[in-house]
């Protein structure tokens, strides 16, 4: 009973936490885009914007007020999820932003999955085989995977997959010829198998698969090294000793002494790798046509588009203070140890 | 010193940066008179040349000289990637020590700020930095810098803590011993090792944001030798002149590998657990062989 309280307590501690940071992270966009530019009033319509139009801004984005209004404006009009228009296609900014973000969570899940496997995989065939040269493969396989630019994989992969060996398609989210099915969950994959179709799904998980590789090539670095020194850093404390000494078989110590307590870092690390993944989809989605937010981040920049930019950048940024609140509940949940750390 | 030639990883990232950073003082000191092309000019009777004797790399979609781009890149890219990991590292120097060794509502309120900006995605968060600031060279570093720094705080932050409770800072306390003093000879000694292991591998990851930047036209001029903004040509023309994008992309693979390797390798030797069991198996090995030889003199 006691333990469960601490919980909530944890839980509610670190919701509150994580809503100051979101407010602080819009009255930073606000002081970025508000006071930062010389003219916000030209850099809201657009550098080739007429007189009238910048005019229109100045009244629709109250910036005649003084600063602290303006400040009020952009909170209360946020929280009350009115976001303007998108004055490139003329739909609301907040309905753009649903209809996009599905996607980009399906592609970041995905790339999520395959980093856990491959990162973890490949850092415990690193650490078990230490210093040897399967280490050394695996090290110099995940340096150069964290230092190479994401458009570099990004355009390798669509190079030779989709045009050297054409075995995955080389773009978009499902064939052009599939009529979606109802949105559900908005993700794709899900709603299709949702609706039964498998041969959507299918198709669906086909397109998917290639740049979710890419995202998780390019990310699965810092888990393989986190885990390796992770493990290496138990491997050699005197219980796994004991346990040696108390006859267990390899496999055995491996499974239940080294990989439990090695792993606990990584835990925490794969939180903060949402960062990192949707850093990675503004240019994936873009060579793929993934129709993702980042994709529509990068066409708000190249047409402009700067109010569609500073609230993609807010959506984004909450998206990975969620991530993180949900993960350390999760691991709350299941590390007893973290609730009792206190911070 | 010792500790980047001491195992093969960093001593082979070393050798690739020495490489790079040579190239970029040459081309600083003796200008564009060493390179084949000048990296601004523009031909448009030769656009998208395929590699040739006389143009080594091709040239991109205006005719110019992708070789003399590249080399001309090569200060840019590390001078901003530098200039953003040396300020970084200035702003967590004064503002870890400062909330690790004083404590209190000073510390609260640091550590909350670095918390907020810990919280960003960086490219994201410097995308709308540069495109409210408009592209220059100091704008894009500026715009890396804003997002870089919460991670050094964090870190002085930690190793201040630590070092601030051990005795010796106790005793200076005591001696009343001026804060400056404290500070250069006990706890920035202590930190040092830890803070330039990670910078080092940072200014890697710093070029990848610069050029994620440089690809996406924010933040860094038109006409600029970036290596970034030199592959955003793969956006229309992968299909077509493919190389034209990837050896630029390909050398900011090179450069960031080096700080990479090099970085990696150091820091397996700064990790208590490994270290510690790298040295004891060192010493193993030592014994074994002296054993070794003493038996083989004894057996011949």
């Amino acid at each position: 009973m006691e333990g469960r309280r601490e919980l909530a307590y944890f839980i509610a501690k670190r919701a509150i936490a994580s809503l100051l940071v979101i407010i602080g992270t819009i009255i930073i966009v606000f002081l970025i885009s508000h006071l930062l530019s010389p003219d916000p009033a030209v850099l809201w319509a657009g550098p080739k914007a007429r007189a009238s139009t910048i005019k229109s801004v100045i009244i629709r984005y109250h910036l005649n007020a003084p600063i602290y209004d303006q400040l009020y404006y952009f909170i209360i009009g946020f929280f009350s999820g009115n976001l303007g228009t998108d004055p490139v296609s003329g739909q609301p900014i907040l309905k753009e932003i649903l209809y996009y973000f599905p996607n980009t969570l399906e592609l970041v899940l995905t790339a999520l999955i395959f980093i856990v496997l491959i990162g973890v995989g490949l850092g415990y065939i690193a650490a078990v085989n230490f210093s040897s040269k399967k280490d050394a493969f695996i090290r110099i396989l995940y340096t150069s995977a964290w230092a190479s630019p994401t458009f570099l994989v990004a355009i390798l992969a669509i190079l030779i997959f989709t045009s050297y060996i054409p075995i995955f398609p080389s773009g978009g989210m499902y064939s052009p010829s599939i009529i979606p099915p109802t949105r559900v969950s908005g993700l794709f994959v899900l709603d299709s198998l949702i609706a039964l179709n498998f041969g959507d799904f299918v198709n669906g998980l086909y397109h998917l698969i290639l740049p979710a590789l890419t995202l998780a090539f390019l990310n699965f670095g810092i888990i393989t090294r986190i885990s390796r020194n992770g493990i290496l850093g138990v491997k050699w404390l005197p219980y796994v000793k004991s346990a040696k000494a108390r006859g267990l078989s390899e496999k055995e110590i491996n499974r239940s002494h080294i990989l439990r307590n090695g792993l606990i870092e990584t835990n925490t690390v794969i939180a903060v790798m949402f960062g990192w993944l949707i850093t990675g989809t503004i240019v994936v989605e873009e060579i793929f046509s993934w129709p993702g937010i980042g994709r529509f981040a990068y066409s708000a920049i190249s047409s402009d588009d700067y109010p569609v930019l500073i609230y993609v950048v807010i959506t984004f940024t909450i998206f990975v203070i969620i991530a993180n609140l949900l993960a350390d509940i999760m691991y709350a949940v299941l590390d007893p140890r973290i609730r009792l750390r206190g911070d | 010193m010792n500790i980047i030639f001491s195992n093969k990883l960093s001593t082979s990232g070393f050798v690739i940066i020495s490489i790079f950073f040579a190239i970029a003082i040459v081309y600083e000191i003796a200008g564009n008179r060493i390179l084949p092309y000048n990296p601004l000019q523009i031909n448009l009777y030769q656009v998208n040349a395929p590699p040739s004797f006389s143009h080594l790399f091709g040239t991109d979609q205006l005719g110019r000289d992708i070789f003399s781009r590249v080399i001309a890149a090569i200060p840019i890219d590390l001078g901003i990637s530098m200039f953003v990991v040396i300020v970084s590292a200035f702003i967590g120097i004064f503002l870890g020590t400062i909330a690790g060794y004083f404590r209190g509502v000073l510390e609260e309120i640091i550590m909350r700020t670095t918390d907020l900006f810990f919280a960003f995605p960086p490219l994201v968060m410097a995308m709308a930095v540069a495109a409210t600031l408009g592209p220059s060279l100091l704008n894009a570093s500026i715009s890396i810098i804003f997002v870089w720094w919460p991670p050094y705080v964090r870190l002085v932050r930690g190793n201040t803590l630590q070092v601030a409770s051990s005795e010796f800072i106790t005793m200076s306390k005591v001696l009343s011993t001026p804060f400056r003093k404290i500070l250069t000879r006990g706890i920035l000694p202590n930190i040092m090792t830890t803070l330039l292991v990670y910078a080092t591998m940072d200014i890697g990851t710093a070029m990848l944001t610069l050029s994620t930047l440089g690809f996406l036209n924010i933040g860094i001029p038109v006409y600029t030798p970036e290596l970034g903004s030199m592959s955003s040509i793969l956006t229309t023309s992968f299909y077509t002149d493919p190389l034209e994008g990837l050896i630029p992309a390909f050398f900011i693979f090179i450069i960031v590998m080096g700080f990479s390797l090099m970085g990696e390798g150091m820091a397996e030797l700064i990790d208590p657990n490994i270290r510690s069991h790298l040295i004891s198996r060192r010493k193993r090995l030592e014994e074994f062989s002296r054993v070794e030889a003493k038996e083989g003199g004894a057996t011949s």
